[in-house]
């Protein structure tokens, strides 16, 4: 099957992505942010993490299904770089909300989570598969065994040394260095573009309600960035 | 710094959380946190995040209760979402009472909803429940209940 070659408007330029790793530099984030600090806009939309933990009705999420323009191509990528297993690929079906069309549907497994990734190959009344966009989502995450911020640097080699090419990362979603790169929630990531420009991180560590208050007490992301 | 050595490979152990992109950041965050109580948890807003002035992009993170963030919600000032490149997501109910006060707030707020998993091809739930709903951009959520909830 020959995928079509499309780009989507989200996806980071492979000149951007050399310069990507400068977010991890205290002065490259405070000269990107000169003109709302003059302006003090800065100050009136500040960047912090609330700290606020409570209960949801949810208690996790369970399957993402994603398009894919060929089923084959994706799930060899989502094993030799996640080590996603698969799990069953079905017959074509009718699709679940536009008539006349169908998807087909291949079922991948995390080490601890059966069946949470579906690629879907969307297909319109003429058979023709539809080409992603690339535009529902910004990305989706997996967390790597071990859960620690060593095992996203182990994964992060071991994928460069099967000739995978993160577009950001690895770095750790906060002001700390020499990994953070000023954001919030803690997480060490790395993260790739699947052969459509779904874009997947890989992470660990990210902060939960148990260490969240004994790494930062009350101290909101504003005023330890 | 530099990785540390290590035999087995090591791969993804579970999903972690999904970043949806939105049109009105206002109006999701009301649809999310009304539905399902989600804890809104940080804000990265161009103004004071780097990554996000470069990306043009605003960021709300939301809690289920244990983990900084579960479901994001991200506007995109330059470029327009779409339905284009995303099925479904599936969220499981924390149990069978946040199972039915999730369809019960659904039918307060006038959100249609429709019973069972949305692909045919899914796993069955002896002994547990489904149903689907869409968001305000349109994106369909699976609610589930588990068989052992």
């Amino acid at each position: 099957m020959t995928a079509v070659s499309y780009v989507p408007p989200n996806v980071l330029p492979p000149l951007l992505q050399k310069f990507a790793p400068l977010l991890k530099r205290k002065w490259f984030r405070a000269l990107v942010l000169v003109p709302p600090t003059l302006s003090r806009r800065r100050f009136s939309n500040k960047t912090e993490d609330y700290g606020v933990f409570k209960p949801s009705r949810i208690a996790h999420i369970a399957q993402v299904s994603i398009f894919v323009q060929d089923i084959s191509r994706s799930h060899q990528w989502y094993e030799k770089l996640g080590g996603l297993r698969h799990s069953r690929t079905c017959e074509q079906e009718p699709h679940p909300f536009k008539e006349g069309w169908r998807i087909r549907c291949c079922y991948m497994s995390a080490a601890e989570h059966e069946e949470c990734l579906v690629l879907v190959e969307e297909r319109d009344p003429e058979g023709k598969v539809s080409v992603p966009s690339g535009m529902s989502f910004f990305h989706t995450a997996f967390e790597l065994q071990g859960n620690r911020l060593e095992d996203v640097l182990a994964f992060a080699a071991q994928a460069k040394q099967a000739g995978f090419a993160p577009n950001y990362g690895p770095v750790r979603h906060n002001g700390e260095p020499p990994l953070g790169d000023g954001e919030t929630g803690g997480n060490v990531a790395c993260y790739f573009y699947d052969p459509d420009y779904n874009n997947v991180e890989f992470c660990a560590a990210m902060d939960t309600i148990e260490n969240y208050r004994a790494r930062y007490g009350d101290a909101k992301g504003s005023s330890r960035a | 710094m530099n990785a540390p050595v290590r035999n087995a490979p090591i791969a993804a152990a579970k999903l972690q959380h999904h970043v949806i992109y939105v049109s009105d950041l206002q109006r999701s965050k009301d649809f999310y946190t009304k539905l399902f109580d989600l804890q809104f948890s940080a804000l990265n807003h161009p103004d004071s995040s780097a990554a996000m002035r470069l990306a043009d992009m605003e960021m709300h993170f939301f809690s289920f209760g244990f983990y900084h963030h579960d479901i994001c919600l991200v506007k995109h000032h330059k470029l327009k979402m779409d339905n284009g490149s995303m099925l479904h997501f599936s969220l499981v109910a924390r149990d069978r009472a946040a199972f039915d006060a999730i369809r019960q707030r659904a039918k307060e707020v006038g959100v249609p909803t429709r019973d069972g998993r949305l692909i045919a091809s899914a796993k069955p739930l002896p002994g547990g429940r489904a149903f689907c709903l869409q968001d305000p951009d349109r994106h369909w959520i699976e609610i589930i209940e588990e068989p052992s909830k």
